[in-house]
């Protein structure tokens, strides 16, 4: 049986992935990170969360990915009632505004600039914490 | 009829066939064809026959034999007659040696409409011509070219006949005519070269120059000798007269050039009058009637000779100018500089027709050789030509007539044949050809006083028969052949084949620069985002082991954080250059920019960033332009940010932006009080990662001109600047309306 983690990331970058899992735990200790590598695992793992009725309290999502780009990863994402009210924030090294543009219409609730470096990785996760956790925890 | 009154405007109409007149060197009989008898007597018959003309007339011819003192036998002459008629024809017969009271003289018998016209001149040749002319001809055509030809001709005939002066004179196609060579005494003037106007021989003349082929006018001051007859109305037709009386006016025209006896000898081609040996001397000069027979036979060889060999030096021309279009063509098909194929070679577009000068006017730019107009009226007169033009190819031989500025340059240019190459590019070709009168070279005194004569005929002189001639042919040139407009035709479309195999390749060269730009653009976007993605790893790690690794020391924890600032200014980079690489990418979508507002934005944004509120920025009118937004925000971004930036350590820093609309440009400058750009290096700022030597304590990629470079360029705009050092720098940007 398993719990949802706090945040769903889905990122192919090790690297960024590994820095991530520091920089959530430096956030606060009881955070929880899950990171799959490409969209199709993602959208397998969230079917199969829905089905266990488990409810991530936020989605990180790579525009840039192998197989599937992460624009149809979001889009299938929303297909999902069960995700209806889940944020789903876009995490790219690209701040192109087309990709902004697109991304917002299909449904994604925020667009992030991947931050450089493991500081900024820290204040950017913070925020998040802050925004998505605190203030808007009722939002679900 | 009233002699007086011909002149030069009407001696056209003149009747010099029926002048009623001989020259009085010889007498003239005429008989009816059917009676025999004399209807026609030349008054002088006294002076060669005890005979008075009148008492001549209606008697037989048969009278006059025994009465004249003929030493020929009775029924001679109306046997003679009989022959030729049965013979239709008198060439045999002429001329028949008769003596007259011992003296010897040639009966020349010819036929007058329906009478039998006999006239008599004396012989004066006492030996055999017929070994000279022979001579003569073989001489004549040992010329290898028409010219040489000509001058040996001249020289021959001067020789036979021994006149002052022998010249050919060449009539050209509107009847005027040319001293083409000549042959005189030393002491005389040269007419070589000078050319004579179609009313000095006029029309009716040149008809009887073509009927026959030799004339003599043995005195000009002889009196001439009326011809008595009984026939009213019916003037003698003296048409085939050798003794026909000259009229008044040619006896004028010859005694104002002071010549006393004149001679010619027809030159034909293709049965048209081509020409005349023309034969002046300056005293009284008879020639003997076997010798003007002689020197005919000359001119009928040469007359033969004429046509094939003009025909040769047309053709030799024509290869000539066909070679030329061919050499050319083969210049223009090699990938060299259109201009110098067609005016820098061998061969230029000159030598493609008769042309005296051409010029080109290719890619704003006018090449010219051999005589032309000079550019400034070359451009005018192609400004014509472009509204005129409405066919690929026009010509014109009178081009001051249908252009009045051109008689400022008539000399050079009364003919002109041009070719369209591209109205829309502005690109033509002109040939030009000079005003015939240019080409006229009048020998002697033009203030010599016109000769008056008593008879009122003051106006004929070759000098006043030349300034009418010179109005004639003012504004005119030769006329273009049909072979020469089809020539400019013909090179034409070499050009216009060339032009366009050339525009291909251009074209092609720029679809891959294009392609290859916008891969570059691809290329660096997608090598600085890739790049990124690692970079922000070796940072992040770092900075992952500053932060959680216990055991490392102060030392380490400088040297990683060496690492980390590296990694900051290679981030910094990469993110310059795509800001360079999307302005390749943006979407150019051009509206009308509220300028006030973009400008004040970005300086607002470039003094917060760079914390520079000390910084006086000052704006002037800030008109609208035409651009994309948030490129043209880029590059004030980019220039303020420049000026504040290189100004903020002045004691007063100043800024100042204004537009200025100037023509069809809007120019925006940006202007500091800072520390300015060498003079050296102004070709190199706008250059990617280039910077100053003077800037090097200053923070800077050397990418934000570069990309306001690519901007304006995006713009069709213009950027530049101008500075000094230790005192400022402005910089230029205009926008296109």
């Amino acid at each position: 049986m398993q719990v949802s983690p706090d945040i769903f990331y889905i990122e192919d970058d090790k690297d960024f992935a590994f820095i991530m899992q520091y920089a959530v735990k430096e956030v606060s200790d009881d955070l929880t990170v899950s990171i799959v590598e490409d969209g199709n695992s993602a959208i397998a793992m969230l079917h199969r969360y829905a089905e266990e009725k488990h409810r991530p309290k936020l989605i990180l999502l790579d525009l840039n990915l192998p197989g599937i780009s992460g624009l149809d990863v979001l889009k299938r994402i929303k297909e999902i009632p069960y995700f209806k009210y889940v944020p789903v924030i876009l995490f790219s090294t690209s701040d192109d505004l087309n990709d902004v543009k697109t991304s917002l219409e299909i449904g994604a609730n925020a667009f992030l600039t991947k931050p450089n470096g493991y500081h900024n990785l820290i204040i950017c996760v913070q925020s998040l914490y802050d925004f998505w956790f605190n203030q808007n925890r009722n939002i679900a | 009829m009233n002699l007086n009154n011909i002149d030069l405007t009407n001696c056209d109409r003149e009747p010099i066939h029926i002048p009623g007149r001989i020259q009085s060197h010889g007498f003239v009989l005429a008989v009816d064809s059917a009676s025999f008898n004399i209807t026609y007597a030349s008054e002088n018959c006294i002076n060669f026959v005890p005979l008075e003309a009148k008492a001549l007339l209606g008697t037989s011819i048969g009278q006059f034999e025994q009465m004249a003192g003929l030493s020929e036998k009775n029924g001679a002459l109306l046997q003679l007659i009989h022959l030729g008629n049965a013979k239709k024809n008198y060439e045999a017969i002429n001329p028949y040696p008769v003596k007259i009271n011992g003296a010897d003289y040639y009966l020349i018998i010819s036929v007058s409409t329906d009478s039998c016209m006999l006239e008599f001149e004396p012989v004066t040749l006492e030996y055999d011509i017929q070994n000279q002319v022979g001579k003569s001809i073989s001489e004549i055509l040992k010329g290898k070219t028409l010219r040489s030809m000509l001058h040996n001709t001249a020289e021959e005939i001067k020789e036979i006949i021994n006149y002052d002066r022998v010249m050919i004179y060449r009539f050209l196609e509107d009847g005027h005519g040319e001293v083409i060579a000549e042959v005189k005494n030393e002491d005389l003037e040269p007419f070589f070269g000078l050319h004579y106007p179609a009313s000095d021989i006029p029309r009716q003349a040149r008809e009887l120059y073509k009927l026959n082929y030799t004339r003599i006018i043995a005195d000009v001051n002889a009196d001439s000798s009326p011809i008595l007859t009984y026939e009213q109305g019916k003037p003698l037709d003296l048409t085939h007269s050798a003794l026909r009386a000259v009229s008044p006016i040619h006896i004028q025209y010859l005694k104002n050039m002071g010549v006393e006896s004149s001679f010619s000898i027809s030159l034909m081609a293709q049965g048209e009058l081509w020409g005349l040996v023309a034969c002046h001397n300056y005293s009284p000069k008879f020639i003997d009637y076997r010798a003007r027979e002689g020197v005919k036979l000359i001119g009928k060889i040469v007359s033969s000779a004429l046509a094939y060999k003009e025909d040769e030096e047309l053709e030799q021309q024509s290869n000539t100018n066909e070679l030329a279009i061919n050499r050319i063509g083969l210049h223009l098909t090699k990938d060299e500089d259109l201009l110098f194929a067609l005016t820098g070679q061998e061969y230029t577009i000159k030598d493609i027709i008769g042309a005296t000068g051409a010029a080109v006017l290719f890619d704003s730019e006018i090449s010219t050789v051999g005589e032309t107009p000079d550019e400034a009226q070359i451009r005018e007169l192609v400004d014509w030509l472009m509204i005129t033009m409405e066919d690929a190819v026009y010509y014109t031989h009178r081009l001051p007539e249908v252009f009045h500025p051109a008689k400022e340059y008539k000399k050079n240019a009364s003919g002109i044949i041009s070719a369209m190459i591209s109205k829309e590019m502005n690109e033509i070709i002109i040939w030009f050809r000079p005003e015939k009168i240019t080409s006229v070279n009048w020998a002697g005194n033009p203030e010599k006083p016109v000769v008056t004569a008593e008879n009122g005929l003051l106006n004929l002189s070759p000098r006043n028969s030349f300034k009418i001639f010179s109005q004639l042919v003012e504004n005119t040139a030769l006329k273009w052949t049909r072979s020469e407009v089809s020539n400019v035709m013909k090179l034409r479309d070499k050009i216009i084949n060339a032009i366009t195999k050339k525009a291909g390749e251009i074209r092609i060269l720029n679809e891959r620069l294009r392609r290859a730009y916008e891969e570059l653009d691809t290329f660096s976007y997608t090598i600085s985002h890739d790049l990124r993605t690692p970079l922000t790893s070796i940072k992040s790690y770092t900075e992952l082991v500053i932060a959680s690794n216990k055991s490392l020391d102060e030392q380490g924890k400088l040297l990683l954080g060496r690492v980390v600032a590296g990694a900051d200014k290679m981030n910094f980079l990469i993110n310059e250059i795509l800001k360079l690489a999307r302005v390749g990418r943006a979407d150019m979508e051009f509206v009308s920019l509220d300028m006030d507002r973009i400008v004040r934005e970005s300086a607002a944004e470039v003094i917060s960033s760079m914390n520079a509120g000390h910084v006086l920025l000052t704006f002037g009118e800030l008109p609208s332009i035409k651009g994309a937004e948030l490129l043209v925000s880029q590059v004030f971004t980019n220039l303020i940010g420049n000026a504040v930036k290189y100004s903020v350590g002045s004691a007063h820093p100043l800024v100042h932006i204004e537009g200025v609309r100037e023509g069809d440009e809007i120019i925006y400058k940006v202007e500091d009080n800072g520390i300015g750009i060498d003079i050296s290096h102004h070709d190199k700022v706008f250059e990617l990662f280039k910077r100053m030597e003077n800037v090097k304590d200053i923070q800077g990629t050397g990418v934000g001109l570069a990309i306001v470079k690519r901007i304006v360029e995006k713009h069709n705009a213009r950027v530049w600047f101008e500075s000094e050092l230790k005192v400022g720098t402005i910089f230029y940007v205009a926008f296109r309306k």
